[in-house]
């Protein structure tokens, strides 16, 4: 019977192997008329940066919408004093950390994109970053390859993606140059960008783009992080793989709202599913090419920093087939840890649920422990730290005429 | 049956690519609200997406038909939202989200979603997929008739006499 007991003891100690999830404190508390967004391109609004924690969001509790951040030792529970980011009206603030206890933040204001240099209790001079009316920015960093901005600036009657080198000096940051990432103007909107800057100065963004008549998600990786690939389509059913009279004929699928981090080294059991070797990349999107279910949540990964990627993974389990996916985001560390988090209301209200990359797929979907149940909570960001801890934020309303609060909670993982 | 309608929606010759149906003064999510309170007029609100086969099936089929458009120009304030646009609204409540959460909130998972509203903007039902002329006409009935006050939707449906 010994070996029975060592088998249920083994069995059990894997069965408790995940993440272990922490209290979730209040990071803005709800206020009636007061409403915190969470919304941003590559949804990057919680940073990580040595020991600090970051995040960035929007309220209208001025009487416009306005952009904020908030800091938090990770060895302390709570957040510190919020900085005002913006002076005009502001959306999608993102954040990424520089190392040492300093971020940048960007957001839109007014028409257009700007940086600035954050650190807890203060932020640096804001810089603006495009020429024509402008939104929608993601930001980089990669300490040997630089901070680079992607945004999207109107060209004629649609947004164009461009890209940014920035250069950042104490609190200061300077757009050292900027361009397009196609020369030719657009031919229907660009939207969404999200960016990563690998460790050899390469630069991958992805975006969602409209040129086809449906809405897809396109990439382009650059060598130099100036000269940029022609674009390609990341997912891998679209309509030149329609054959016969039906080529002809329907529109595509709809895509929408990349999220990409670095990754790796990633466990991969089939090396073809993510071309290589080179730097790892993931992203995730939302998908609709099973239309009647509305959007699902798809993965993609590439081991060659964003040259190609490899095929698209669905990441929600089948009990999360017939229900909408929202809001999804991805986040990934040094370790090689990849996980997926959104919201979706298959138990009758929405939670957020989370989905760890196993080296085949995507692990069985855990509704997150405090970011579930009662109520609704939905916006995740998450952001994994290079000592394998867990951040997520979140929009949390207790009933649906409550003010919505964003809280905070952490997981380490546990084998 | 999701093969089978998924192998349908690529059969469905295209004319448009899912826009709204043209020649109906279709009006922004936020608009639409201020006019329809002001004018006493329940709302028509049409979610669809650039791309999505079934609007544009729909809008070729279905809005073409004129006595169809006249009807529901007279009776309704008639909004598009695209589930899929960065494009902002500001709702009565006074906060600000774009026509994308908008799908969010009202589960527009797959379009084409036809909501109607009561002039203050309280949702009365949807209506999902590709719908007949006919499926409008009882639905306006439905709507402007007051039905909904006092039957559910197919209760309503099962007191029309059939159609031959």
């Amino acid at each position: 019977m010994k070996w029975l007991a060592l088998m249920l003891f083994v069995w059990a100690v894997q069965a408790q192997a995940g993440w272990q999830f922490g209290a979730p404190v209040d990071v803005l508390e709800g206020k009636p008329g007061v409403f915190p967004h969470l919304d941003a391109a590559n949804r990057q609004g919680l940073a990580w940066s040595d020991a600090w924690v970051a995040l960035a969001w929007e309220d209208n509790r001025s009487g416009t919408s306005q952009c904020y951040a908030r800091f938090k030792a990770s060895a302390k529970s709570s957040f510190g004093q919020e900085v005002r980011l913006s002076a005009k009206p502001c959306i999608e603030p993102v954040i990424v950390g520089l190392g040492e206890g300093r971020f940048a933040a960007g957001w839109e204001e007014d028409g257009a994109v700007w940086v600035a240099a954050v650190q807890p209790g203060k932020a640096g001079a804001p810089r603006k970053l495009s020429q024509a009316e402008a939104g929608q920015i993601s930001l980089a960093y990669d300490p040997r390859g630089g901070l680079y901005a992607a945004w999207v600036e109107h060209s004629g009657d649609h947004l164009q993606l461009h890209i940014g080198k920035l250069e950042v000096a104490g609190d200061a940051i300077r757009l050292a140059r900027s361009a397009p990432v196609e020369t030719q103007a657009p031919t229907e909107d660009q939207a969404y960008p999200a960016l990563v800057v690998n460790a050899d100065g390469s630069v991958v963004v992805v975006w969602e783009d409209r040129r086809f008549k449906h809405t897809v998600m396109l990439v382009a990786h650059s060598r130099d992080g100036e000269h940029f690939s022609a674009p390609y389509r990341l997912i891998d059913v679209h309509r030149s793989l329609i054959t016969g009279p039906a080529a002809k004929l329907g529109a595509g699928m709809g895509a929408m709202r990349p999220t990409v981090s670095r990754c790796g080294p990633v466990s991969m059991a089939d090396p073809g599913d993510a071309a290589g070797p080179g730097p790892c990349v993931v992203t995730i999107w939302l998908d609709k090419r099973d239309f009647l279910s509305g959007y699902d949540v798809y993965a993609a990964f590439s081991a060659n920093g964003g040259r190609a990627f490899g095929r698209n993974f669905k990441v929600q389990d089948s009990f999360g087939d017939s229900i909408a996916q929202w809001h999804a985001a991805v986040a990934a560390n040094r370790q090689g840890r990849v996980v997926a988090v959104w919201d979706d209301d298959r138990d009758g209200s929405s939670d957020i649920w989370l989905a760890n990359w196993t080296g085949k797929s995507y692990s069985d979907n855990v509704a997150v422990p405090g970011a579930s149940g009662s109520g609704a909570q939905t916006d995740p960001m998450v952001f994994l730290d290079d000592g394998g801890r867990l951040h997520l934020i979140w929009l949390d309303q207790v009933d649906p005429d409550a003010p919505a609060r964003i809280r905070y909670l952490s997981a380490v993982w546990r084998d | 049956m999701k093969r089978a309608l998924a192998l349908l929606i690529i059969l469905f010759p295209l004319l448009a690519w899912g826009d709204p149906p043209q020649d109906y003064p279709f009006v922004s999510y936020d608009q639409g609200l201020k006019t329809a309170q002001a004018s006493g007029k329940p709302i028509f609100l049409y979610f669809g997406r650039l791309g999505c086969a079934w609007c544009a099936h729909t809008n070729k089929e279905t809005f073409s038909n004129p006595a169809l458009r006249k009807l529901y120009i007279d009776h309704y304030v008639l909004v598009y939202v695209d589930a899929e646009s960065y494009k902002r609204v500001t709702l009565p409540s006074g906060e600000r989200i774009s026509e994308t959460e908008l799908g969010a909130r009202f589960k527009a998972f797959a379009t084409p979603l036809f909501v109607y509203l009561t002039p203050q903007g309280k949702e009365i039902f949807k209506a999902p997929g590709f719908k007949t002329v006919q499926d409008f006409l009882d639905f306006d009935r439905y709507v402007t008739g007051g039905n909904y006050k006092t039957q559910t939707l197919p209760d309503f449906l099962g007191t029309l006499p059939s159609k031959p």
